[in-house]
Parts: C-alpha cells; sequence; structure tokens
C-alpha cells in the first residue's frame, strides 16, 4: 500500500486542488465513501470477523460435535503449547519457510534482473515465465508428485543421464522421511517464484533511471549498482514480497497434501496439515481451533516484525 | 572498438541463452503434464519415462469424462466461482471506488483491514466454517463454498480495483457531475466503463481464487457440491498410480485457466503486478 504511495508522489499532488475545490461537501462526501465501503465491509467482517469469533469460542472448549461440548478453559491451549507433534509441526513449518523463501527470492529476483537487462524484446518469454502462477496448487503438487516418483519419476532419470545418479530410481524423493520435506518445497518454488520474479521486475521498472547513470559516471561496476543503488531502492518492495511469501508459505496446504499427506513419518506435516489432521482425522474441533489461534498469532507477529525490520519506514528507501 | 562491441554481442547472447535455459525449465513440467494425458495408460507409467508419448491416444479424456460425477463436479466447480466471483466484484468496485476517490481515513482503516484478511491462514477461517454452515444448514452446498471462497476473493478484488482506480482520472467524475450526473449516475456511467479492462481482470482473478481453491471445498463439500479439485483428490486415493487419467483430468481443470491466460495475456500481467505490489 505505503510501496504504491510513495512510488507515485505526482499521482498524489495533481489531485490536490480538486480536493480544495470539494472542501464545501467534505462531510457529505465522507458519509458517501463510507456507505460505498460499507457493503463489503460488512460482508468482509461476517464472513472472517464471525469465524475467527467462533474458532476462539471453539478453542475454549473440548469434546468433538458427537460427544458434546463442554467448557475447558485453557486446557486446549496447554495441550497445543506441550504437544511434541504441535512443536515438531512447528519446527518443520519453520524450516519449510526457511527452504523456501530464500531459492524464490535469490531466483526470482536474477530472474527479474534478467527481464529486465533484455528489456521489452522478452516480453513473450515473460509471460510463459507467469503461467506456473496461475496453475493451481493441487495441479502442481499431482504433477511433481509423478515427476518426483523414485522409479517412473523423469527427475531421477534426467540426474541418472547426466550422471549425477549411478542408477535411475536411488532418491526416494517422497519416500524418505529425511529429504521429503524438501520434495514438498520443489512444487512451491516452481509455482511461485514467478510471483517474485513479476513484483520485484515491476518494480526495478519504477525505478529512477538517473540514479544508475549518475553511479556509471561515478565508476560504479554492476555489482556494487546493484548492492548500494538496487537493493536499498527496492526495500519496501522486497520487503511486501517476503511477507507475503513468508505468510503463504507458512500455510501451505494442498501441495502437501496431494504429495505426501504430510508423511512419511509426518516428516512433511506443517502447521496446516497439523490442523487439518487433528479437526478432520482425530475430529478435535477443541484443540484444533487451539493450534490454529496460536499459529495466526505467531504468523501475524512474524509479519509485523518482518515488515518492520526489512521496511525501515523513512530510513534509506527513498 | 571492434573487441568492445564482440564482448556486447557475447553478453547479449549469452543473457538470452539463460532465459531460454530457464523458461524452458519453468515451461517443461506443464508440457509433460499435457504430453503423458496423451500417453496410454501403460506408456505414461513406463521405466524408464520417455518425454514424447510414441503414438498419441485420447483414451485418458473419453475415460476420465466417462467417470461418474465429473460433470457434475465440473458445473459445481463454475457456479461456485461464478457466485464468488460476482459478489465480490460487486461489493469491491463501489468500495474501492470510495477509498480512492475520497480518500478518507476510514478508506485508509478499511484497506488496511482487507491487507490483515489476506494475512490470516485460510485454515484458521476453515476449522469454524464446517461448523458455522452446519448451523446455517449450508453445509455441502454450492453457496456455502462460495461465501467461504469470498473471504479470499474480495480482499484480492479490493486491491486490484483500488489500483485500478489509482490509474484513472478522477476528473472525469467531476466534469460528469458538471453535467447534471448524481453521484451515483457518474460511477455507472462514467467511471465503471472506463475501467472495465480492470474490472474483467479483477474478475478473472477473483475466479481464478475460487476455481484454483482446495482447502475450503475439502472442508465443506461431502458429495452434492463436490468441486474439481476435490474430486481429483478423491481419484488420486482411489486410484493411486493411473496417472494417464490423473494427467487428463488435471489438464481439464487447469484449461480454463490456461484460456483465460490467453484471452487477457497483457492486461493479466498487469493486474499481477499491480495486486502484488498493493496486495
Amino acid at each position: 500500500m505505503v510501496a504504491i504511495e510513495t512510488n507515485q508522489p505526482t499521482l498524489v499532488s495533481t489531485r490536490l486542488p480538486v480536493a480544495r475545490r470539494r472542501r464545501r461537501r467534505q462531510l457529505q462526501d465522507k458519509q458517501y465513501a463510507l456507505l460505498l465501503m460499507l457493503p463489503a465491509a460488512v460482508v468482509l467482517a461476517v464472513l472472517v470477523g464471525w469465524p475467527l469469533v467462533e474458532l476462539v469460542k471453539d478453542s475454549l472448549y473440548s469434546g468433538g460435535l458427537l460427544t458434546g461440548q463442554h467448557f475447558a478453559g485453557l486446557s486446549n491451549y496447554r495441550t497445543a503449547l506441550s504437544s511434541g507433534e504441535v512443536q515438531a509441526s512447528a519446527g518443520r513449518t519453520g524450516l519449510y519457510a526457511l527452504i523456501v523463501l530464500p531459492v524464490e527470492l535469490i531466483a526470482g529476483f536474477a530472474m527479474a534482473l534478467l527481464f529486465k537487462a533484455l528489456g521489452d524484446r522478452a516480453r513473450v518469454l515473460r509471460t510463459v515465465f507467469i503461467y506456473p502462477l496461475l496453475i493451481a496448487p493441487l495441479v502442481a503438487g499431482l504433477l511433481w508428485q509423478f515427476m518426483l516418483a523414485a522409479n517412473y519419476g523423469i527427475l531421477n532419470q534426467l540426474l541418472a543421464s547426466v550422471g549425477i545418479l549411478h542408477n535411475d530410481n536411488s532418491i526416494l524423493w517422497l519416500g524418505d522421511p529425511t529429504i521429503a520435506l524438501l520434495a514438498v518445497a520443489i512444487p512451491d518454488i516452481w509455482l511461485t517464484t514467478s510471483f517474485v520474479t513479476l513484483v520485484l521486475f515491476a518494480g526495478l521498472q519504477a525505478l529512477p533511471s538517473d540514479v544508475y547513470e549518475a553511479a556509471k559516471i561515478d565508476g560504479a561496476g554492476p555489482w556494487q549498482t546493484f548492492y548500494r543503488i538496487t537493493v536499498p531502492l527496492l526495500r519496501p518492495v522486497i520487503a511486501v514480497v517476503l511477507v507475503i511469501r513468508l505468510v503463504d508459505a507458512m500455510s501451505a496446504f494442498a501441495v502437501i497434501l496431494i504429495e505426501t499427506q504430510g508423511g512419511p513419518q509426518q516428516a512433511s506435516t506443517t502447521m496446516g496439515l497439523e490442523i487439518y489432521n487433528t479437526f478432520i482425522t482425530y475430529g478435535n474441533t477443541g484443540l484444533a481451533a487451539a493450534i490454529s489461534v496460536l499459529f495466526m498469532a505467531a504468523m501475524m507477529l512474524i509479519a509485523f516484525i518482518a515488515l518492520k525490520t526489512i521496511w525501515r519506514p523513512g530510513g534509506a528507501a527513498r | 572498438m571492434n573487441c568492445r562491441l564482440r564482448s556486447k554481442t557475447f553478453k547479449r547472447v549469452a543473457l538470452w541463452a539463460l532465459l531460454g535455459a530457464a523458461v524452458v525449465f519453468y515451461g517443461f513440467p506443464y508440457v509433460y503434464l499435457v504430453l503423458t494425458s496423451f500417453k496410454s495408460p501403460g506408456a505414461a507409467l513406463e521405466i524408464p519415462p520417455q518425454v514424447w508419448p510414441s503414438h498419441f491416444t485420447f483414451t485418458n479424456y473419453s475415460s476420465v469424462l466417462e467417470q461418474p460425477g465429473i460433470v457434475k463436479a465440473f458445473v459445481n466447480s463454475i457456479v461456485i466461482a461464478v457466485l464468488a466471483t460476482a459478489i465480490s466484484v460487486l461489493l469491491a468496485v463501489p468500495a474501492a471506488y470510495g477509498v480512492v476517490r475520497y480518500r478518507t481515513r476510514a478508506g485508509r482503516v478499511f484497506v488496511t483491514g482487507a491487507l490483515v484478511v489476506r494475512m490470516v491462514p485460510a485454515i484458521a477461517i476453515g476449522v469454524p466454517f464446517v461448523g458455522l454452515m452446519a448451523r446455517l444448514h449450508l453445509t455441502d452446498t454450492q453457496l456455502g463454498v462460495a461465501l467461504a471462497h469470498i473471504t479470499i476473493a474480495l480482499p484480492l478484488s479490493i486491491w486490484l480495483m483500488s489500483s485500478f482506480f489509482e490509474a484513472t482520472p478522477m476528473e472525469l467524475e467531476e466534469s460528469a457531475r458538471i453535467d447534471g450526473c448524481s453521484r451515483l449516475g457518474a460511477l455507472a456511467r462514467v467511471i465503471v466503463p472506463i475501467t472495465s479492462g480492470g474490472i474483467a481482470v479483477t474478475a478473472v482473478f477473483a475466479f481464478l481464487a475460487s476455481w484454483n481453491d482446495f482447502l475450503f471445498a475439502l472442508l465443506l463439500t461431502a458429495q452434492r457440491s463436490e468441486t474439481v479439485p476435490v474430486m481429483i483428490g478423491n481419484f488420486q486415493t482411489e486410484y493411486g498410480n493411473e496417472w494417464a487419467s490423473m494427467t487428463a483430468l488435471a489438464v481439464l481443470y487447469s484449461l480454463p485457466v490456461v484460456v483465460a491466460t490467453l484471452l487477457f495475456q497483457r492486461k493479466i500481467v498487469s493486474g499481477l503486478t499491480l495486486g502484488a505490489v498493493k496486495g
């Protein structure tokens, strides 16, 4: 939000005289604006606010839909926090984000710089590159499950033909607990690196070219230009991309469920699957709700801290 | 001079080669999916795997289309997505306009609120949604799933429409008002027509958000309103290794996405960019 506002100062300033002219009916305008927003605000409040209130309420009760519920205070939270399974899932969720984010950010940034360097002649390839972004996570999960299969999978075959593997079914991508989390991360990387590229590319396009000319005159090399100019100027955009990807990666669900159902031996069970299993497989609504509340709170906190530290409002960004 | 020119050409060629490799690497998985869907069921599981089918066959498609419930699943997916899209766009257009045109404090709070909603993990809404839908007698109905999808599609639509309105000169509304239009009339007759491209892109994205969703559909549907992704999930648990049919099903499911992208190509890129930077 703020990223756009700081990128387009001219847009705001051209509107100022208009704003002054309307001051007479400003009160009316305010009410009218509110009226325009009201239906959407009410629908959002009902469809998101109501479930969240129910979620917190559910988390204070124990017993499933069948056995009848009774008030349990904070016991669900105690169970959630002391459960080794939940802790392990939280750890795997963090690890998953740590695998996915750096790869996506580095590869995505590299692609954005490449597209920027090649300019408009790469327009068609740019479109091809964003295709994965529109494909359903479910399809990506299926597709990679097929390609990562140990025997008839094409990835092992490829690795064997290049000579990295001695025999073409020696890596059990989805069957080996030690690498399953890595294997379910691959479709995510495939799906969303283009998102990072697209946003950073748009950010690069909006950077003022005179700064680069000045750097060139001062004799800055390409690496220095990237590190001293591009990265600091893009800081708000990088912050937004990182936080969105962080939140989405931590709530990854469809790809993992389709590929491994969280297995083998729960090696790929992240928080989304942990909550889903608690809720659907074990039918423990109260505990599932308590884990959800804790998960959501942790995620909001992390997103907030990430935004605050990377964005550095009013700092070097402009 | 000549030497420098040559090194420049070399650099250019290297960059294009790099880009070409990246695009092949990126595009290959999907092409492989489509090619596999034309293989015979046996050939799809061949060891070692062949990329190009030895002969093309449509049997996977015909066998998938004979599956009981497939037509119903597609109808459900379409009805739910249309419902979620229509409601989201109808609510988002006036709301985003109200935010951008008048720039009030309430508007800023509203847009920030939509951003916060975007950060809420779907599972945290999905779990209580199951109980709520049961209470409202909407369990396993198209409307129930559509309502859940609005929680994703509406914030997205608000953000996209705000950025499209940001790029629209609001002075046009002023002049329409001087010409005697009411405020609502100016919005309907002047602003909506000139932002129709943006509205179309917003609708495509709202539709995709619903069409691609797996989690809500999985939690909220049983048999009556089962959507395509839920059906694919069931198909996978039942028929595990029938990859030929599964790839055909996946291709059919992603067809609307591919068509929409082809139709709206350039607009979609700009929409994605705006939506991403802002939302």
